[in-house]
């Protein structure tokens, strides 16, 4: 991955196959919101300063955008194994046991995430059943967080495809 | 219940880091058995997931991220390396110091090192090779000058450290950033052209042309005048922080487009995708860190582990040593951003105990992941500027330790002389 040389982690190279559904999914959505982020931030400078209205309660939208970058963005990096990770001791270990430590360690991030999914639903369930509403736009709150439990349910589907991709190299 | 959950919460985060689990996993798996064996409410998880980057002030890390890319891959360092070189003009190590010199410019548009390492290792190392340069000393030195990044504004780390430091401003951080960065890039200079007279490369060519100097301006102008328009805009009071990240995409965008005409749809679309990974990398630790520092503040971890520091020593200036040392030895394991957020909770009440100035403190805590970033065995910059100049991360050893040892005094200046930093924000009133 010679084009990815400034994405930083580099990851083990512990032979897998690339996932079969490509990560260009997550790449594509990644692309399209950081645009209609970097749009939305530009035109609220233009018409600051063009004309004397604000519409800088898009901020509460703009930060939503955010999250859903930072969990998508996220997804294609554990398809790929490019998150920040010590991998220095690891890559010492004779390459079979790197395998059988990664499908641990991949278990446990499904454990995290997958509790990450299930609490959050039932964060964004209370908003919704208080009917919660947001500062800026004044919209129902649960919209926005909404995004968290989606997104993290597909973090989860990646890092079990990348488990099933890691525990067929082992055998 | 103080010890037992510091216990889980540091044991835990630690002994994860050390088998490889993803930095983010790691801090978010300790923070939670923290918050379900201390029963402090396992709610506060999604919670602080959410509250942890949903802030606006964060927003300016996605979009420098994207700004710098933009500048990146529209081939601005090209024509910056070609106006420098027509500036230096033919002289022993020349070409180093060019490096060193675009990597500082291009800090001034980009915020972060690998990017900034990578691009000018890529245009530079062609050119170095021919004159001589061994591959390891290229690697090295771009590493080294390309760290200078996070220092120079604007900054990835400086983002984060005013959002996780309530009360520091952004724009005291990017000024007092300033004179430190060039300061650390300046004092490459010195082993960078010792090495080159010891070993008897990069010696000046008297049959080399020296480009024409107007010319090489015309074409670097669009460039030159990123840093400006950034900088300017903040200082001016313009722009905030975000706001001149996000004229800098669209400045650059229209540079690529429409005066260097190297950028197209297909360039445009994989830097927006490139930069929404890189972003996202980052912002994920910072989502779980969030989890992390919540359940320690709680059993109070940090104020714990700040008071057994300080117990420790109550001498300012070893204190002082004692933290660069450990930030160093961190900055050698782990990547720059990522020691904020493991960090920051511990030192933040000793800073506080000597009332040190937080503005300063960020920027000597930013200086230390700076040398960090090109130390073996874990050196971001080094990694990627290895794989530029074709060597192994083991051949630079004896190159990069002379880059780590001038920076390193670089840094001890501006720990013991804190006007260093300061004065820029002072003088102009941000601080």
């Amino acid at each position: 991955m010679s084009e990815h040389a400034d994405i930083q982690a580099p990851g083990l190279k512990l032979g897998e196959k690339p996932p079969r559904v490509p990560e260009t999914l997550e790449r594509m959505v990644g692309a399209g919101v950081m645009a209609l982020l970097c749009l939305i931030t530009f035109a609220n400078v233009v018409v600051r300063y063009f004309t004397n209205i604000s519409f800088a309660f898009t901020e509460e939208l703009s930060v939503a955008l955010m999250v859903s970058v930072a969990l998508v963005g996220a997804s294609a990096a554990f398809a790929m194994d490019r998150h920040i990770r010590l991998t220095f001791l690891v890559e010492r270990l004779p390459v079979a046991r790197q395998r059988q430590l990664e499908l641990l360690i991949l278990a446990t991030c499904l454990f995290l995430f997958g509790l990450l999914t299930w609490l959050s639903a039932r964060y964004v369930w209370d908003e919704y059943r208080f009917e919660v509403m947001s500062p800026g736009l004044g919209i129902p709150q649960w919209r926005y967080t909404v995004a968290l439990p989606v997104l993290s349910a597909v973090i989860c589907l990646r890092i079990m495809g990348r488990l099933v991709r890691v525990f067929r190299t082992v055998r | 219940m103080a010890l037992e959950g510091s216990v889980i919460l540091l044991g835990l985060f630690f002994g994860l880091l050390f088998v490889g689990m993803p930095l983010g996993v790691a801090l978010g798996i300790a923070g939670v058995a923290v918050l379900w064996v201390e029963k402090l409410g396992i709610m506060a998880f999604p919670t602080n997931v959410w509250t942890g980057i949903a802030k606006y002030p964060l927003l300016a890390l996605p979009v420098f991220i994207v700004a710098g890319m933009v500048f990146e891959r529209s081939g601005v360092a090209e024509r910056l390396v070609k106006f420098a070189a027509a500036c230096v003009g033919n002289r022993t190590g020349g070409l180093a110091i060019v490096a060193v010199i675009v990597c500082m410019i291009l800090g001034g548009i980009s915020g972060s090192g690998p990017a900034d390492a990578a691009a000018v290792a890529a245009v530079l190392a062609p050119a170095m090779l021919k004159q001589g340069y061994p591959r390891p000393y290229i690697a090295s030195l771009t590493a080294a000058a390309g760290s200078t990044a996070i220092l120079i504004p604007p900054s990835i780390a400086f983002i984060v450290y005013s959002v996780l430091v309530p009360g520091v401003s952004l724009n005291a951080l990017f000024l007092g950033g300033m004179i430190p960065g060039i300061l650390a890039g300046l004092s490459l200079l010195v082993p960078a052209i010792w090495l080159c007279k010891r070993g008897g490369f990069g010696l000046a060519n008297p049959d080399d042309v020296r480009p024409p100097l107007w010319q090489t301006f015309k074409e670097a102008i669009w460039g030159l005048a990123a840093p400006i328009v950034i900088i300017g805009g903040m200082r001016s009071g313009a722009f905030t922080p975000t706001e001149a990240a996000v004229v800098a995409v669209f400045y650059g965008l229209f540079v690529g487009v429409f005066i260097y005409r190297t950028l197209d749809f297909a360039a445009i679309y994989k830097v927006l995708a490139d930069s929404a990974e890189i972003a996202a990398v980052v912002m994920i630790i910072i989502a779980l860190a969030s989890v992390f520092a919540h359940a320690g503040s709680t059993v109070g971890t940090f104020d714990a582990a700040a008071n057994a520091l300080i117990a420790f020593t109550a001498n300012e200036t070893v204190m002082l040593l004692a933290i660069t040392v450990m930030l160093l030895i961190a900055g050698m394991l782990i990547d720059g951003v990522s020691i904020f957020l493991v960090f920051l909770p511990i030192l933040l009440p000793i800073a506080k105990t000597y009332s040190w100035d937080l503005t300063w403190f960020g920027i000597i805590m930013t200086m230390n992941i700076a040398i960090g970033q090109f130390t073996p065995p874990m050196a971001v910059n080094l990694m990627v500027t290895c794989k530029v100049a074709g060597c192994s991360m083991e051949s630079t050893v004896p190159w990069v330790l002379w880059f780590v040892l001038s920076m390193l005094v670089a840094l001890l200046l501006v720990t013991f002389v804190p006007e260093v930093a300061l004065f820029l924000p002072r003088w102009l009133g941000d601080l």
